[in-house]
């Protein structure tokens, strides 16, 4: 990733912009313009999704605004109900005068067309009811498929913009590891020294040499217990008896009031090793050990042991 | 020499961006002159209600003459007639009606001007599109000098302004982007004019560690005085920080100080400190990281001085064209245009990055340079010595005829200002 380049004071604050808006590039992938973003994320789908906009009562309120259809009545016509009224005194009259009207035409087939025509609209309207009736038994079905289906992308949406803000959380943090990394690199300052010749360390039968002059048995415990799965720090058994060595000298080192030379009294036992492996001279290391690392990535002052 | 200072607004509780401008001068001008302020008794800004009394009183040393508004502003009126006036073909007499309604109207304010003009050797008025400005300008045009303080808005663009722009002495901008605007627009490259600005009583000594004890700030923030407005960008702002906040989890705070017009949205990371002290502001500015001034209208931001000056970096609108252009001359802050770009100058400008000293250093460099108080009194005294040397160069026209004024063949005003060209001014 890249980063900001700040080589001397006299910085420039377009150019620095010029570094963001190229990072930016990098990180989107594609160069959209800001309004078009806004665009991609305002579309329809979104809006759908949009937790606040789902109405969580949605069965409930499809429920009460139900309309159940009534089933269609069935009609029929007859000779009374052509010559029918409500009004009893006209239905007389009409009753009376009704074979005077026969005399001039006969309603009998057109009565009949008519009942014909009706038995037959009677039976579409029944069979249109039954499948009307079947499609709003149905709705609540749909209505709740329908739901859950909203329900369950909303939390898809609601799950995948929080593993998106987590995957954006965790890349800023890995992106920030990696500038500190980066600084703490260019900040400790190399001590290029010399790359000593690498000295052979006495294969297992010259460590016994070593525990004896410990007296305690625990150097040469170290390389045993390395010994039993020398892969899982991905080091020699030589590689990490000599870095246990060496911890415990830098150890014994950095107490207070003491070095290489000047041990109290009482650490005299424990000194011996490196009494014993340590030269003339070797005590200077200390002073050369500035907190960097050589270029095999070991430390100078371990470098300096490496030569006993 | 006696100098007359004429604003919309002035007193020691009043701190709008112009009246405070006005104040600061009037001060320290009154070192090298004798100064009399002449205002208003308004306190309010939008409807210029008589609040405060009329007649003689002294602010910091300083006289100030208070004259009574004829008329209030009736807001809605004055959106209509904005509206009518930057949208839609119009004619002068509309114009005129316009700044009749924007007020402050104090015709008594007008009377005294042209009553004393002879006592005084300069008028220094404050922010042209004010009634104050254009009318006192015209009843002394011979010894006015306009201070515009003006934004990128349509208002600039508004034909009346333009005899006003090309007819006083001498103009004192604020920045060299308000010079090349109303240059652009009204065409008065033969006024004198100077960009000065304006400094700021910067206190010699800032202890942010005891705003951050008084206000709770335990972590590193970002810091934005002002009035929390929609106009100042905090809209944007708080549509920003929280993505941003998510974005970075050991990010930055933001802390806001100021009354808010806009409610505060609650985030665990923003906090809100409500109107403070100068102390407590200075305080707290020199305890941020860096400063945010999100406004994109802004014809010069005191407060982004202000952190130049305590040696704090800004992040600014990139949409306000003198913030761009000062962030950029200055190199001393980083600017933003879309969300992608705010969050990575935040980043950028953490105090514990790279940057932030070294814009910190810049900005500090930029203030002592150009906006330190001996610079901007040398400027305004070299620019009174040579009016006072030089004859008129220009004069101001005439309104045209009752008729004239009538005829509807002004185009509208947000036309013109969107005619001149963009973006910060680089040299």
């Amino acid at each position: 990733m890249a980063e900001f380049q700040v080589r001397s004071d006299a910085v420039d604050v377009e150019q620095i912009m010029r570094q963001i808006r190229a990072r930016i590039r990098e990180k989107r992938g594609a160069d959209y313009t800001e309004q078009e973003i806004r665009e991609l994320a305002n579309v329809k789908l979104e809006k759908f999704l949009d937790p606040r906009g789902i109405r969580s009562n949605l069965v409930q309120e499809f429920r009460r605004n139900r309309v159940i259809t009534p089933a269609p009545q069935t009609v029929g016509i007859g000779d009374v109900d052509v010559f029918g009224s409500p009004r009893p005194m006209l239905r007389s009259i009409r009753k009376l005068l009704s074979p005077i009207l026969r005399l001039f035409f006969s309603p009998t087939p057109m009565v009949h067309a008519i009942n014909t025509m009706q038995k037959q609209q009677n039976e579409v309207n029944a069979e249109f009811h039954r499948r009307f009736r079947q499609r709003e038994e149905m709705d609540p079905l749909y209505y709740e498929v329908i739901h859950n289906l909203v329900v369950e992308l909303t939390r898809l949406s609601i799950e995948n913009q929080n593993l998106k803000m987590r995957v954006e959380s965790l890349s800023s943090r890995m992106d920030f590891d990696e500038r500190r990394a980066r600084a703490l690199e260019t900040v400790v300052a190399y001590k290029p020294a010399p790359r000593p010749e690498r000295i052979e360390r006495p294969q297992p039968s010259a460590a016994p040499a070593v525990q004896t002059s410990s007296g305690d048995g625990q150097a040469a415990a170290a390389p045993a217990q390395t010994n039993q799965d020398p892969q899982r720090a991905g080091l020699e058994p030589r590689d990490q008896g000599e870095r246990g060595e060496r911890r415990r000298r830098r150890r014994r080192r950095r107490r207070p009031g003491q070095n290489m030379g000047q041990q109290g009294p009482g650490s005299n036992g424990q000194s011996n090793v490196q009494g014993s492996v340590q030269g003339p001279g070797s005590g200077s290391e200390s002073g050369t050990f500035d907190g960097g690392r050589s270029d095999d990535g070991r430390s100078a002052s371990d470098d300096g042991d490496s030569d006993e | 020499m006696k100098i007359a200072v004429v604003v919309q607004r002035y007193g020691a509780d009043i701190n709008g961006g112009a009246e405070l401008h006005a104040r600061y001068i009037a001060e320290r001008l009154a070192r090298h002159a004798t100064v009399e302020v002449f205002t208003t008794c308004a306190k309010d800004y939008i409807t210029w209600k008589n609040e405060l009394p009329a007649g003689e009183e002294t602010v910091h040393g300083v006289t100030v003459r208070r004259f009574p508004v004829s008329w209030p502003r009736n807001p809605d009126d004055f959106g209509r007639r904005s509206n009518h006036i930057f949208g839609s073909a119009h004619s002068m007499a509309d114009e005129l009606k316009w700044l009749d309604s924007e007020g402050p109207a104090s015709r008594k304010l007008i009377r005294h001007i042209g009553r004393v003009k002879h006592e005084f050797d300069f008028f220094v008025f404050f922010s042209a599109r004010y009634y104050h400005a254009w009318h006192g300008a015209r009843a002394a045009a011979d010894k006015a000098i306009l201070v515009p303080t003006a934004e990128r808005d349509a208002a600039v663009g508004v034909s009346i302004f333009g005899p006003l722009f090309r007819g006083v002495r001498a103009i004192m901008y604020n920045s060299l982007e308000e010079r090349a605007l109303i240059q652009t627009v009204t065409n008065n490259r033969e006024v004198p004019g100077v960009v000065v600005g304006v400094g700021s009583d910067i206190p010699e000594r800032v202890q942010p560690w005891r705003s951050k004890r008084k206000f709770n700030l335990k972590r590193p923030y970002a810091f934005y005085i002002g009035r929390i407005d929609e106009n100042k960008g905090c809209a944007e702002l708080f549509d920003y920080f929280p993505r941003y906040a998510a974005m970075y989890p050991d990010g930055l705070d933001l802390v806001l100080a100021g009354s808010a017009v806009l409610p505060v949205p609650k985030h665990p990371r923003i906090k809100h400190l409500g109107f403070v002290s100068d102390e407590d502001k200075f305080d707290t500015l020199a305890g941020a990281d860096f400063l945010i001034m999100p406004s994109p209208y802004e014809s010069l931001s005191m407060v982004a001085l202000e952190a130049w000056a305590l040696g704090r970096p800004v992040l600014a609108n990139g949409r306000c064209d003198v913030l761009r252009g000062q962030a950029i001359r200055s190199n001393a802050g980083l600017y933003y245009e879309n969300f992608e770009e705010f969050a990575e100058a935040m980043y950028a400008l953490e105090a514990a990055g790279p940057l932030n000293a070294v814009l910190g250093r810049n900005g500090r460099e930029f203030f002592k340079r150009h906006y330190a108080w001996p610079v901007i009194e040398r400027k305004y005294m070299e620019m009174f010595e040579r009016l006072k040397k030089e004859p008129a160069k220009t004069s101001m026209a005439p309104l045209p005829g009752w008729f004239a004024r009538r005829a509807r063949n002004l185009p509208p005003a947000a036309d013109a200002v969107n005619a001149a060209p963009k973006g910060p001014v680089l040299r």
